[in-house]
């Protein structure tokens, strides 16, 4: 029975498409719009973290993903169980830390699920579940251990300077990134940039929401279908779709009013006036600082090292 | 220039110090617009002085501000006339941040102009881009934060501040940056009233013990005229009228003809003639100084009395709105964000017809209450319904249709390309009501679209596409409308026409209005039942002129009562009783028992 055409049809389509129509449920329900200011909003703090050079913050990501570039899928678990351990430190708010799983093993799970299906190892290859003609339009054979472990390694990877990057986006406020960045001789507009963006990504998500409930309240059906409504979910994408669009223009007049005026505001504060810029802060190297520059620099010397000598080093 | 690590901005040496700001014959046209925004202006801002800048909306206000502040020209372009000068020194020809150290801008909404995740960052800022070393850096941050009272909150994130933080945080900002005058445009329009206070008292102590010269924008000029030096009233992009406070509303004539707003107690002092010997006072206290003793003071004890003594008696009567089934109800409601109970154990009841004014301070709960009445946001206990159905959480489409519910940023609520289309919108998404509020046509006729229904939204005033939001909801059949903070930053024109409209509407519907809201002295005191709320908590309920009566109960949640009302229980305290809220009502009492002239003086 399992066998048969019409069964194993069946069990091909629920593998191929049960992950890309759970991960936007899974998103929507535990994440929402809202739920992504959580990833880059700064949580003022006086930990350890909070207080470590931001010129040691910033080189903290890049240096774990040069790591995660060069190292063997074996280290790679490494590199990865050493990029969460700053978590544990911190202890950030369970609302965070939902958010922060979501958006970790969502990403993970793809990869994971689409190599799986689209990664295909040199032959013989083994199938895990050989998909039936009736499925061959996909363009999947079927599913490989080899790619699914070849799309967590991938997912291990990306996710490794996902992970670091957000640590810092919510230890460290945005004025020490831009002295940091002064530090390392970068533009003054780069800091600014980077300070615009955090500064107003939660305010352009909060808008967003805004201008969603009020199409709502306008009449607009954005109400979601259960999950076995099979049939109402196509009429669902095709609403969200089209809400896309009506939201558009309130969404773009409150921006470019917004624009202006902040443009205005950083001219009148001086930006730009000068070709360095003084800081309130005053960032004394501790010797934690110390440390830790020695460790990230071992790190990278070590993998460099073991990349050299073809030991432990990525196999492409 | 010497410079002060720890010192005010303002003591500066050099020539630019006790310098006027002026403006001599400015007039300015903004690029392709058919009329000049501002006419043959002279205006000036001497050190210390508070000026109270106001006018209708549209008036050049926000034009005057600009070109103060140099931004005109060299940001915001059109064809400048005449010049802007700071202590003989042109500004238009420099740059923003050389103008910026001499005239500061405070923009109207504190989110757009803060752009720091921090406080401290973002009062740094400034100082940070002029390349000054640390310890001026330091000095003038830790100036700024404890002139304007945010020293608690230097290392807060901006995103977690009410309002009236935001707000007193952009103004530190800006005075980072040591500017001799500082320029606000509407700095009160997001505030609640006790917040609004907190801000007018900063700024009086920058003007008073730091020289600085404020100019103020506002619509407010009950809140804002005790505290001003000088009153500036422009109308058609020219100056009317710049004048002491106490001089300036002498002849309400010119107030009337720019539809600009004139304080509840000079009003009171043109109605009752003889009631203030001094001449009108521009505060609450000084009007109960002024009256105290006096036969005004004796005429409103008398006309309280009568009042006392016409009241039914109400023993056992139940509360308002309880009478017939509650149209809308919330019981026992709670709801938590991030462990802080925004609403707490609400137990509320509005009825059919009825027009409740829900008051409180920023925070306490008053938007979430009502959000949940069309379903959005879920309550973590009690239960909400609407004609004894429970409103469902999420499903904001189907009770949208009952409870209509206009958001303060009425512009957000506009998608269609038309007139017309914006109020078909809501009949393309669901079934045509059997019995509409207003229909096509009649909304159309009813708001004054006539001849519009083919121009964009965005060809209306801002008034225009609030009514049209307004239109937009009521064609269609809901049972309750709900608006939030409907009358914010309009001037006292547009203020008066919405509550005509509001009245209107109410007559000629019959619809159930619950209004959210911080004026006090306009749409609160108009509503027949007034619930206020504290801490997420309602702690008062009944009709406006009981509510109002205590003004020390309302004062203890964040809410100042209306000048009026303030005055009759500042006079006679408790013997007040239910109080009067309009100027005509008040006028009426103190005539309707003056005592017998004598040589055209009252007794």
């Amino acid at each position: 029975m399992m066998q048969s055409l019409l069964a194993r049809t069946v069990i091909s389509y629920l593998l191929v498409f049960v992950v890309p129509l759970l991960l936007p449920v899974v998103f929507i329900k535990l994440v929402g719009l809202g739920g992504l200011r959580e990833l880059v909003t700064y949580e003022a703090g006086d930990t350890p973290l909070h207080r470590l050079d931001p010129r040691l913050k910033v080189l903290y990501p890049v240096a774990m993903g040069v790591l995660s570039i060069l190292l063997s899928w074996t280290l790679m678990l490494a590199v990865f169980a050493l990029s969460i351990l700053p978590w544990l430190w911190l202890r950030p708010s369970r609302q965070r830390i939902r958010v922060l799983m979501v958006m970790v093993i969502g990403p993970a799970l793809a990869g994971f699920w689409s190599q799986g299906m689209y990664y295909l190892p040199p032959p013989p290859v083994h199938f895990l579940y050989q998909f039936p003609w009736t499925i061959s339009w996909l363009g999947s054979p079927g599913i490989t251990s080899y790619g699914m472990i070849f799309g967590l390694e991938q997912s291990a990877r990306v996710l490794v300077t996902v992970s670091t990057s957000m640590l810092i986006l919510v230890t460290t406020d945005v004025g020490d990134f831009t002295w940091a960045f002064e530090r390392f001789r970068a533009p003054p507009q780069v800091g600014f940039a980077l300070t615009a963006a955090l500064r107003f990504l939660p305010e352009v998500i909060s808008r967003t929401t805004l201008v969603l409930r009020a199409v709502e309240l306008r009449g607009y059906d954005l109400s979601r279908p259960r999950w076995f409504q099979a049939g109402a979910w196509p009429d669902y994408i095709r609403r969200v779709a089209h809400c896309a669009v009506l939201i558009t223009v309130p969404l773009l007049v409150g921006a470019l009013r917004g624009t202006a005026t902040m443009a205005m505001v950083a001219d009148a504060r001086g930006f730009g006036v000068s070709r360095t810029r003084g800081s309130l802060r005053v960032h004394k190297r501790t010797a934690t600082d110390v440390w830790g520059y020695v460790i990230l620099a071992a790190l990278v010397i070590g993998a460099l090292v073991l990349n050299h000598l073809h030991i432990g080093a990525r196999q492409y | 220039m010497s410079r002060h690590a720890s010192g005010p901005p303002h003591q500066r040496d050099g020539e630019t110090a006790g310098g006027e700001l002026r403006a001599e014959d400015v007039s300015f046209a903004y690029l392709g617009a058919p009329r000049a925004a501002l006419r043959h202006v002279d205006l000036g801002v001497a050190p210390g002085e508070v000026v109270l800048l106001t006018g209708a909306s549209g008036c050049g206000k926000s034009t005057l501000a600009l070109a103060l502040c140099g931004l005109i020209p060299s940001r915001v372009h059109g064809e400048l006339r005449g010049r802007v000068t700071f202590a003989g020194e042109a500004l238009s020809g420099l740059p923003p941040h050389k103008t910026s150290q001499l005239v500061g801008m405070v923009f109207q909404n504190p989110n757009q102009q803060l752009i720091s995740q921090t406080v401290e960052s973002e009062v740094a800022f400034g100082p940070e881009n002029l390349a000054l070393p640390q310890p001026e850096i330091a000095g003038r941050v830790d100036w700024c934060l404890d002139v304007t009272g945010m020293g608690g909150l230097r290392r807060a994130a901006v995103v977690t501040l009410s309002g009236g933080q935001k707000q007193r945080t952009a103004i530190a900002a800006t005075l980072a940056m040591r500017p001799r005058v500082l320029v606000l445009d509407e700095p009160l329009s997001d505030l609640d009233p006790v917040g609004a206070q907190e801000v007018l008292g900063t700024l009086r102590r920058l003007a008073q013990d730091e020289r600085a010269g404020v100019v103020i924008i506002e619509h407010r000029v009950d809140e804002v005229a005790p505290w001003a030096d000088r009153v500036v009233l422009m109308d058609g992009g020219r100056v009317v009228l710049d004048q002491p406070p106490r001089a300036a509303w002498s002849d309400g004539a010119p107030w009337l003809a720019a539809g600009a707003g004139v304080p509840d107690m000079v009003r009171l002092a043109h109605d009752v003639p003889g009631a203030f010997p001094a001449g009108p006072a521009l505060s609450v206290d000084e009007a109960v100084e002024a009256t105290r003793g006096t036969w005004f003071a004796a005429a409103l004890a008398a006309a309280a009395a009568d009042r006392v003594r016409a009241r039914p008696d109400r023993t056992g009567a139940a509360p308002a709105g309880r009478l017939a089934p509650p149209l809308l109800s919330w019981e026992h409601v709670s709801v938590t964000f991030d462990g802080n109970r925004a609403v707490d154990d609400v137990t509320l009841s509005v009825g059919e017809g009825e027009w409740v004014a829900l008051i409180g301070a920023n925070g306490s709960g008053k938007s979430t209450l009502t959000g949940l009445a069309v379903g959005l946001g879920k309550p973590g206990a009690g239960t909400v319904a609407f004609r004894g159905r429970p409103v469902r959480p999420g499903r904001v489409f189907e009770h949208a249709a009952e409870v209509a519910l206009l958001l303060q940023a009425a512009d957000e609520m506009l998608f269609a390309e038309t007139v017309r289309g914006e109020l078909e919108f809501g009949l393309r998404f669901r079934a045509p009501p059997a019995s509409p509020v207003l229909d096509l046509a009649g909304a159309v006729e009813f708001f004054g679209f006539d001849g519009l229904e083919h121009h964009s939204p965005w060809e209306l005033s801002q008034g225009g596409r609030q009514r049209l939001a307004l239109a937009a909801l009521l064609v269609g059949a809901p049972g309750v409308l709900v608006l939030d903070e409907p009358t914010t930053g309009q001037d006292a024109d547009h203020m008066r026409a919405f509550l005509r409209l509001l009245t209107r509407i109410r007559s000629y519907t019959g619809l159930t209005v619950i209004t959210v809201t911080h004026d006090i002295r306009g749409l609160a005191s108009r509503a027949a039942r007034v619930v206020l709320l504290g801490e997420g908590r309602v702690r008062m309920d009944g009709p406006a002129s009981q509510v109002f009566a205590h003004p020390r109960e309302l004062a203890r949640w964040g809410v100042l009562a209306p000048p009026l009302a303030r005055l009759q229980t500042g006079l006679l305290g408790a013997a007040a009783g239910d109080v009067l809220l309009t100027v005509e009502d008040v006028a009426a009492a103190a005539l309707a028992h003056r005592p017998a002239a004598r040589n055209g003086v009252p007794a």
